[in-house]
């Protein structure tokens, strides 16, 4: 997923937004959850049908949101040096933000505003959903369009391509292969915290929505062997089916919306020819995929140009809201930490923030370790055999692996491993694939000619991997490196605090700290103090160690020497 | 017969009888950032009906130039006046090819031409009809389906040349539209440019050309103006209208002309 990487500015506008959202969220939270239980779900393997349905319904939901906003927001952020300032270190705060952290808050947010009535619960888990998606689409949006050709940019001003025609014509037929792409990362993200969106406990109030991911939950928490195996399999196939139908032909599709002279091969994945060719597969894409692509286009073109229209009153408003939402949760946080002093939990907060680096950095590291092995032999396979391998990630990508942190504490107390062991591998699910794919797009991106070229020179094994495979791999490792590393802190959340079988295995870190404040405690100074001090630490690592990193690796072994 | 000027004169020498000024700058000035002085202040008329190259060494401002009298930039400070009105924004009255064809891959050649004259707020049959007389012109006709991607480098040229004349505009300008081909190609749009200036199926009569080659501005134009760097200014005026047509390179007059702008230019 190469994304562009937006610089840092002096003043850092997206990290005192994020931290004014983090004070306002937790406070206005707080105040709004009431006790609460739902109903659990009807256990019934043939209503999975239905939870998929509505799995899907909310997570096209969300997905919508999603694209309309990122289509939104990227396009300003490319075209107003202004708006940049303001949007790009925002979406890289909270892009690499643990949003899991954020979760009973959100659902605060939104049960305060419905009340807990079915639409209240069901904006809450869309916008949780949202939150798993959003942040690359917008990345996305804005990386094509500031790699747009100049020229083709001035021939539409010249050709007087404005409002709708300019969005159909030309803006969003430039974004698409890449909206296209990140689409399928989104939605794996969405599949991943599936479970985490649909069963939302906060404090002592705990909402199931009907849907696939609270099935499985359910069934792992209850430990239905045959019911974990069917919601799997569901999923499995809902995902496989997607790809095949969705994806695969929305990929090939968005080929033609290339830029670049001759047909280059695009750097997106596809999915193995041979299903491509299924006669069920080409009825789909010709009659429903391709002509709801095509009116998406022109509806869509229609639709963003509308709030082109209302821009600067609209920003007006936006800035503004955000000047009082900072200076509410100024007042809010002084109130709360001059209230009383600080409880223990709370003192506990920089060791544990220490702890849970390590184990954070220790995920990213070995997600590293395997991959670059494990890239260079699928790299080896020939473009059928990576094209599957891709296909395989996607799919992979696309389970809710934290469903499976409790069968991992207990397999670890089985075998008698430390749990910090477990905690690391339950936050390599969460950075593995990132790190996993970027590799391999990377090494799918080394031109044939240099291969060829090593092969002249007899430039083979090691001396390959070393001089030839890393560091053609790198920029893009570095740029996989970088999510992971958000990704990991979101992993974490749930990983350092599992409940398995009745049991809590807990292991001293920040984001245990910050769930027993959440669930047991419900301490506000707890909460405020371990999101901040996480969402600093996260944002301080990026800014003294991956950009400067990144820009040296994109600097000295960039392709187009 | 060659009214060209001494090497030491500068500005117009000789000029013929002056048709109207389509286009006019005023103390014309652009600064790259706001801050670096990267062209001006020029002050120059495009005549109706006349040829005009710039010719200049790279970043000598001569494409910055262009795209200010195609109202694609503003200056940073002087006036472009139309006629006795002052340019704001898109000049309508000008098209533009692009040195990199900036044709929209996603879209086939027919859509290309005829994307502009839908912003124009044509309809559809009358976009098709005049964007298929225009891709005749320029001798695509049967690759009206094609994608861009489809074609060599020098029929996406031939499309920049017909969607910008399907825009029927006054003035056509030519970004370094010959640099990205290779020499047959380009000497074939050139004489292909050259017919249609003259043939009566085009109205557009007025084209300004940006080029780093002599040869081409010399065998084109009716009045070269040769630009200089840092900053960006115009050294020489050049006339040829009295320069017989057609030009070869091999022409009497033709390479003493040439070697004598190239004279200019060092």
């Amino acid at each position: 997923m190469p994304t562009q990487r937006p610089r840092s500015y002096p003043v850092d506008l997206g990290l005192l937004t994020v931290l004014a959202l983090v004070v306002l969220a937790v406070l206005f939270g707080s105040t709004y959850l009431r006790p609460y239980d739902s109903p659990e779900l009807d256990p019934r393997a043939a209503l999975l049908p239905v939870y998929l349905l509505r799995s899907l319904a909310r997570m096209t939901v969300a997905y919508g949101v999603a694209v309309l906003l990122a289509l939104g927001v990227g396009h300003l952020a490319a075209s107003s040096p202004v708006a940049r300032r303001v949007i790009l270190p925002t979406l890289d705060v909270l892009q690499s933000v643990p949003i899991l952290g954020f979760f009973p808050a959100a659902v605060a947010v939104f049960v305060g505003l419905f009340g807990p009535s079915a639409l209240g619960v069901e904006a809450a888990a869309v916008f949780l959903i949202f939150t798993s998606m959003f942040w690359n689409l917008a990345f996305g949006v804005y990386g094509s369009l500031i790699t747009l050709p100049e020229e083709l940019a001035l021939a539409a001003t010249h050709l007087g391509l404005r409002g709708s025609l300019r969005w159909s014509r030309l803006v969003l037929p430039a974004v698409f292969p890449n909206l296209v792409y990140n689409s399928i990362l989104s939605w794996a993200n969405g599949w991943y915290f599936l479970i985490a969106s649909e069963i939302i406990a906060a404090g002592q109030a705990r909402y199931t929505l009907p849907g696939l991911g609270s099935y499985l939950g359910q069934a792992l928490v209850t430990g239905q062997t045959a019911h974990t195996v069917t919601a799997l399999a569901t999923l499995f196939l809902a995902t496989l089916g997607l790809h095949l139908l969705v994806w695969g032909p929305l990929e090939r599709w968005a080929e033609r919306f290339q830029l670049g002279e001759t047909g280059e091969r695009p750097r997106t994945p596809r999915i193995g020819r041979l299903l491509a060719r299924s006669r069920l597969v080409r009825w789909f894409s010709r009659e429903l995929v391709i002509p709801a692509g095509q009116r998406a286009i022109s509806a869509g073109g229609w639709l963003m140009a509308v709030p082109g229209r209302a821009g600067r009153p609209l920003a007006v408003l936006v800035v503004g809201a955000l000047v009082a939402l900072g200076v509410d949760a100024a007042s809010r946080a002084y109130a709360l930490f001059t209230a009383r002093p600080l409880s223990a939990d709370a003192r506990d907060i920089p060791a544990g923030l220490v702890l849970s680096f390590m184990r954070v950095s220790a995920g990213v590291l070995l997600a590293v370790a395997a991959s670059v092995p494990l890239a260079f032999a699928a790299s080896r396979l020939g473009s059928h055999g990576r094209a599957i391998a891709l296909t395989v990630l996607q799919i992979l990508g696309s389970f809710p692996a934290t469903a499976f942190f409790p069968l991992i504490a207990l397999a670890m107390t089985r075998f008698g491993v430390d749990m910090n062991v477990g905690a690391v591998l339950m936050i390599l699910t969460g950075t593995f694939l990132y790190v996993m794919f970027n590799a391999l797009s990377g090494a799918m991106a080394i031109p044939e000619e240099m291969d060829e070229a090593a092969t002249v020179l007899g430039v083979r094994g090691t001396r390959y991997l070393r001089h030839v495979f890393v560091p053609a791999v790198l920029p893009r490792l570095v740029t996989g490196c970088i999510t992971a590393w958000g990704g990991g802190w979101n992993a974490l959340i749930l990983a350092e605090y599992v409940i398995a079988g009745g049991t809590l295995y807990r292991v001293r870190g920040i984001g245990a700290t910050l769930d027993h404040a959440t669930y047991v405690t419900r301490d506000a100074q707890v909460i405020v103090l371990s999101l901040a001090a996480m969402v600093a630490l996260v944002v301080l690592v990026n800014r003294v160690f991956w950009e400067p990193l990144y820009e040296r690796v994109a600097e000295r072994y960039k392709m187009d020497a | 017969m060659i009214s060209l000027p001494e090497p030491t004169a500068a500005g117009p020498v000789s000029a013929p009888p002056e048709p109207l000024a389509l286009l006019r700058m005023e103390g014309v000035e652009y600064f790259y950032g706001g801050r670096i002085r990267v062209l001006g202040p020029v002050d120059l008329e495009v005549r109706e009906g006349e040829f005009l190259s710039f010719v200049g060494p790279s970043g000598c401002g001569k494409s910055t130039l262009l795209r200010i009298a195609a109202g694609l930039l503003r200056p940073t400070a002087g006036e472009v006046w139309l006629g006795d009105e002052p340019l704001r924004g898109v000049n309508r009255r000008a098209a533009v090819v692009f040195q990199s064809f900036a044709l929209f891959p996603w879209m086939t050649v027919v859509d290309n031409v005829a994307v502009g004259l839908e912003a124009r707020g044509l309809g559809a049959r009358e976009r098709l009809k005049r964007a298929e007389k225009y891709i005749g012109l320029v001798g695509l006709s049967g690759y009206e389906r094609a994608y861009p991607r489809e074609l060599s480098r020098g029929m996406k040229q031939l499309v920049g040349v017909a969607r910008a004349l399907a825009l029927e505009p006054e003035l056509l300008c030519l970004d370094e539209p010959f640099s990205a081909l290779d020499v047959l190609s380009a000497r074939n749009i050139r004489d292909l440019v050259l017919d249609l200036w003259a043939s009566p199926e085009v109205t557009t009569k007025t084209i300004l050309l940006v080029t780093h080659s002599i040869e081409e501005a010399v065998e084109m134009s009716d009045r070269v103006l040769v630009f200089k760097a840092n900053p960006g200014r115009i050294a020489e005026t050049v006339h040829l209208s009295s320069l017989a047509r057609p030009r070869r390179a091999d022409l009497p007059g033709v390479r003493e002309t040439v070697d004598r702008m190239y004279g200019l230019l060092v």
